[in-house]
């Protein structure tokens, strides 16, 4: 990608489980603190200290930039319980104020980085197709006004090159990180391709993925001789 | 008599890996020890000059054992893709463990990295050990595309590349001829 992602857009980050989506969007946000752009994980899937232990073993986790505010997770789950509701299912009006509180918080803290894990998570506490439909177009609608990059991640069955589960989530998006895999015999490589990115040329390579410990995500074209091989067999 | 063999390889190797940027090494497999005997002494000679060891073939706790010397020189980094593979879980602060000798793209990141922070005239160099050795593990095809992306790579960022081949496993003829320069050592004599 030619210069990154495009200040203020909204990046659909979709792949299946353990794909390296949480990863590469705490990357983004510790990455962003270092700059001195502060940022906010909003999580909806693992408790704080799991996400925080998991994040310990990375060269790019500093425990000081949570400390100072630069990088602040929050438990969506908490604040649910905290406004009074159903942590297991929205309602419209649920859905609405959550949404408004993400909305204050994001502007309170003045953050230029935001990640909501997962928005697959957050829409399964909704309960009809409208109502889902109707979260996401509003806050696509929030997002934009609030001049700050965006990283939603979105869940998605392994092996299908799907971009979301409601299939409504990339309508908001102005990008889509696809992670998937690729096997080679019986290895199973991780895999990103930027679907779509506005406001930037990119490329449209499918890319290897390495998450290293050291230095977090890292990327190298994928070899392509076996891929075709591979689709057939799949 | 050994000796002086191993003297005439390293300076053979050393003097086509000066003037091409990647020399592909034909070897019988009763010479292979020799020839990595001869590498590791040009390795540990020049330590002004920053080498990235990738072996599939032999463990890097083999190769510390064989050559005790290896693991003294900071300049020697080892890139182990068979350890892994085989259950071996030691771990060494100058080797770094690739979990499979398919995953082809980490061979090259892992390269490249290893090489991070050198001085800009410092001398760089891979050896890979051995694309006879990777041809076990994948098909011939993406064995040529990993040596096409290796060598393109290796040539932007000023580095050399010498990949051995052992002689028996003649599939992987064809991915020798990829190299600037060849040198095939015989069992008798140097060719």
């Amino acid at each position: 990608m030619e210069g990154g992602i495009p200040l203020g857009s909204t990046v659909l980050v979709t792949g299946c489980s353990g794909s390296g989506k949480t990863t590469l969007c705490m990357q983004f946000l510790f990455n962003g603190a270092r700059k001195g752009e502060r940022g906010v994980f909003f999580t909806i899937t693992e408790p704080l200290f799991k996400l925080t232990k998991n994040l310990e073993g990375f060269g790019f986790y500093d425990k000081k930039l949570i400390e100072s505010g630069m990088v602040n997770i929050i438990d969506l789950r908490i604040i649910s319980e905290r406004l009074g509701l159903d942590a297991e299912k929205y309602t419209v009006e649920d859905a609405g104020a959550l949404l408004d509180i993400l909305k204050d918080i994001a502007d309170e803290l003045d953050v230029k980085r935001l990640v909501m894990d997962s928005i697959t998570a957050l829409c399964y506490r909704l309960q009809t197709r409208e109502m889902i439909r109707d979260f996401i177009f509003k806050l696509g609608t929030s997002l934009a006004v609030m001049n700050c990059t965006t990283m939603l991640t979105s869940e998605v069955p392994p092996q299908t090159f799907k971009f979301s589960q409601y299939e409504i989530e990339e309508f908001i998006s102005d990008g889509i990180f696809f992670l998937g895999d690729v096997e080679r015999r019986g290895d199973l490589i991780r895999t990103l391709q930027v679907i779509k990115m506005r406001g930037t040329p990119h490329s449209r390579t499918k890319f290897s993925m390495n998450i290293s410990s050291q230095r977090g995500i890292e990327l190298m074209p994928l070899l392509k001789s076996n891929e075709f091989e591979s689709f057939l067999k799949r | 008599m050994a000796d002086a063999v191993i003297e005439g390889i390293r300076e053979r190797v050393t003097a086509a890996i000066r003037v091409n940027v990647s020399v592909g090494i034909q070897v019988p497999e009763n010479r292979h020890a020799d020839l990595l005997e001869a590498i590791f002494a040009s390795m540990c000679k020049n330590t002004h000059d920053m080498w990235s060891f990738v072996t599939v073939s032999k463990s890097y706790d083999y190769l510390k054992k064989s050559y005790k010397e290896i693991e003294q020189y900071q300049n020697i980094r080892f890139i182990d893709c068979i350890s892994r593979a085989a259950g071996i879980t030691a771990k060494h602060h100058t080797c770094t463990y690739i979990e499979s000798p398919g995953m082809l793209e980490f061979i090259v990141l892992e390269l490249l990295n290893s090489f991070h922070g050198t001085k800009p005239d410092t001398e760089k160099f891979i050896v890979i050990d051995s694309l006879s050795a990777l041809m076990i593990y994948n098909d011939p095809q993406i064995i040529r595309e990993f040596i096409t992306l290796l060598m393109n790579r290796a040539r932007s960022e000023n580095i050399h590349v010498i990949s051995i081949l052992v002689e028996e496993e003649m599939d992987s003829n064809k991915i020798i001829q990829m190299n600037d320069k060849i040198i095939v050592l015989r069992d008798s004599f140097i060719d």
